[in-house]
């Protein structure tokens, strides 16, 4: 239970401590990073299915293409998420004199990102539920796709399903923070605190911006 | 003897002194008589104006001069004492005369009686008929409408055989406004016509009487002419027309979008649409404005509102006013389309907030803490 991935989420502590004795391997946080982008990938389409049916039957290839865009976007967004958190906790690590190589912290944020899988799901879950209930009409101007477009997003920010889905991403970020501190601590050989900074800036920063979205001040 | 051929003479001279020369009746003739008005009518009082001369060189001592006839009567006294005419001078007698037999040709005799025995008798021809002005409707509406104002041309002809003084038309009854409420054409020549146009405003149905008022000389006539005023539809009345409706569903509710065409030969003034109960407008297309719409003509439009769920058509009303200002409203109703509703939000999410939701929310907020609090217990 060392390694396994219970550990990861109730006591990264020692999870990255005992992971740490072994050479960087990125096959399994690539893996959890994939599984990410998959949850995100459905998201993505339940997402495009409403945007394709608001075409024109005339432009029903655009929307297909529209969809596969859509698609290939949020899975490689997986990925990207995966490498930036990575470099952005790196680049920060630096200030505090870390030390460890990248791989290193790609691989414990690859892990800290397990919690995002469960908050994608249930994220895709609230997502469905949310576009499910919704009959688009048959649309033929700019002008009516352009106003159901603003519907739409009136929607996405002020429907209290989609409120409790933004409130419920800020948790499992908050969990994967907690995940990244003690992944970082031992990564690049940080004190608590300065790990604490690392991973608290920017994440910190990332929380506000989605509570200020989630409330519409934005 | 002599003395006889004395008072003889004597007799003569003071006889020659006494009595002037005496001119005889036979040189009295009558010049001209003239009737105002040229042609009576049946009840007419009129005034016969008789001229005489006296074409010898002395003067004639008129006793009397009288009118009498039958038919035509004459309603002032005669002249009883008359005195004399000069020689070469005219007189005049006026009788005042009234038509009493009905119509033709009548002829009452002028009578003067001389004082010296022996009279003049001279008929004079006086017409009566009773032909009255004619009336016509040269223009009306194909139909009345309730408070529209109607446009009614009236002509009044003169058949009779003198002229009509004063001809007035005056429209009489209940039920309606008209502008002028007297129209004034003067005076008509024989076989000579006037026109008036009046603009008349029905409040009900009802019967207008446009009365033509003349005067023969110094009588005054009448003659109707009633039109029925009852409604109907204006076959000219401007006739809006909405088409090419879409409806859009929108942030808590719809846009209907279309053209609306004035299909009627009148202009429309004043066009507003609006969308009607169980519809509630709401902005930014409260209610829309197109302003007049001449025949032929087409505008788009744009109306917003919201309506309950359920509610699958609304009347769109159209509003507009003829030349006079009139109001007509007209019903157009719009298909909502069904499968095309959007939800509108819920405002404040009030009601709508999903319990099951906080739930989860909790417990994933209890669980996330305690999974926090269970690493950093461990270090």
């Amino acid at each position: 239970m060392e390694t396994g991935f219970l550990q990861v989420l109730l006591n990264p502590a020692r999870f990255f401590e005992a992971r740490i004795r072994d050479e960087p391997s990125l096959k399994v946080p690539a893996l959890i990073a994939l599984i990410c982008g998959l949850i995100g990938a459905v998201s993505a389409l339940i997402m495009a299915d409403v945007t394709t049916a608001m075409l024109p039957a005339e432009m029903g290839g655009l929307g297909t293409l529209m969809v596969v865009f859509s698609t290939a976007v949020a899975f490689v967004g997986g990925f990207l998420a995966w490498i930036i958190y990575g470099f952005i906790f790196h680049i920060i690590s630096m200030v505090f004199k870390g030390q460890g190589s990248l791989n290193r912290t790609l691989e414990v944020t690859g892990y800290g990102l397990i919690p995002q899988v469960f908050g994608g799901i249930i994220g895709s879950i609230f997502s469905y539920y949310l576009l499910s209930g919704l009959t688009v009409p048959a649309m033929s101007s700019a002008e009516e796709i352009a106003a159901f477009s603003e519907y739409l997003v009136t929607v996405l920010t002020t429907d209290p399903l989609a409120q409790v889905a933004g409130i419920v991403s800020i948790l499992f970020l908050i969990w994967s923070a907690n995940i990244w501190i003690f992944g970082m601590k031992y990564a690049r050989n940080l004190s608590t605190r300065d790990a604490t900074l690392t991973v608290g800036i920017p994440v910190g920063i990332y929380v506000i911006y989605l509570i200020i979205t989630l409330i519409g001040w934005l | 003897m002599k003395d006889l051929k004395f008072l003889v003479l004597a007799l003569c001279a003071a006889l020659a002194l006494v009595s002037p020369i005496t001119a005889a009746p036979a040189d009295i003739t009558v010049v001209s008589s003239s009737l105002d008005p040229q042609v009576m009518m049946s009840g007419d009082t009129g005034t016969l104006t008789i001229v005489i001369q006296n074409n010898g060189a002395e003067p004639v001592a008129i006793q009397s001069a009288r009118l009498y006839g039958k038919g035509v009567v004459p309603t002032t006294d005669p002249y009883l004492s008359v005195g004399e005419i000069g020689g070469g001078n005219t007189k005049t007698f006026t009788f005042t005369i009234r038509a009493d037999g009905g119509e033709g040709t009548f002829y009452p005799t002028f009578v003067l009686d001389f004082r010296e025995g022996g009279s003049l008798r001279h008929p004079v021809a006086i017409q009566v008929e009773d032909t009255p002005l004619s009336i016509s409707m040269v223009e009306k509406p194909d139909a009345f409408s309730e408070g529209r104002t109607a446009g009614i041309t009236v002509m009044v002809g003169n058949p009779r055989p003198n002229a009509a003084s004063g001809v007035q038309v005056v429209p009489e009854g209940t039920g309606f406004s008209v502008t002028p409420t007297t129209g004034f054409i003067g005076g008509l020549e024989p076989d000579a016509s006037g026109s008036v146009t009046f603009n008349l405003a029905p409040e009900t149905e009802t019967d207008v009487t446009f009365r033509v008022v003349w005067r023969n000389g110094i009588n005054t006539h009448t003659t109707d002419l009633v039109l029925p005023v009852t409604f109907g539809e204006d076959k000219k009345r401007a006739n809006p027309v909405i088409t090419n409706v879409e409806v859009t569903p929108i942030t808590g509710g719809y846009r209907i979008v279309g053209d609306v065409m004035n299909a009627g030969l009148e202009s429309a003034r004043a066009v507003m649409i609006t969308p009607g109960s169980p519809a509630v407008p709401i902005d930014p297309f409260r209610v829309y404005v197109v302003g007049t719409l001449d025949p032929d003509d087409i505008s788009s439009f744009e109306v917003t509102f919201r309506a309950d769920a359920g509610v699958d058509e609304v009347p769109l009303f159209v509003e507009y006013r003829d030349d006079d200002g009139n109001l007509y409203t007209s019903t157009t109703p719009v298909g909502l389309g069904g499968g095309t509703v959007m939800t509108p939000v819920k405002e404040g999410g009030s009601g709508g907030f999903p319990v099951l939701g906080v739930v989860l929310v909790i417990l994933i907020a209890l669980g996330v803490a305690g999974a926090i609090y269970h690493s950093w217990k461990r270090t």
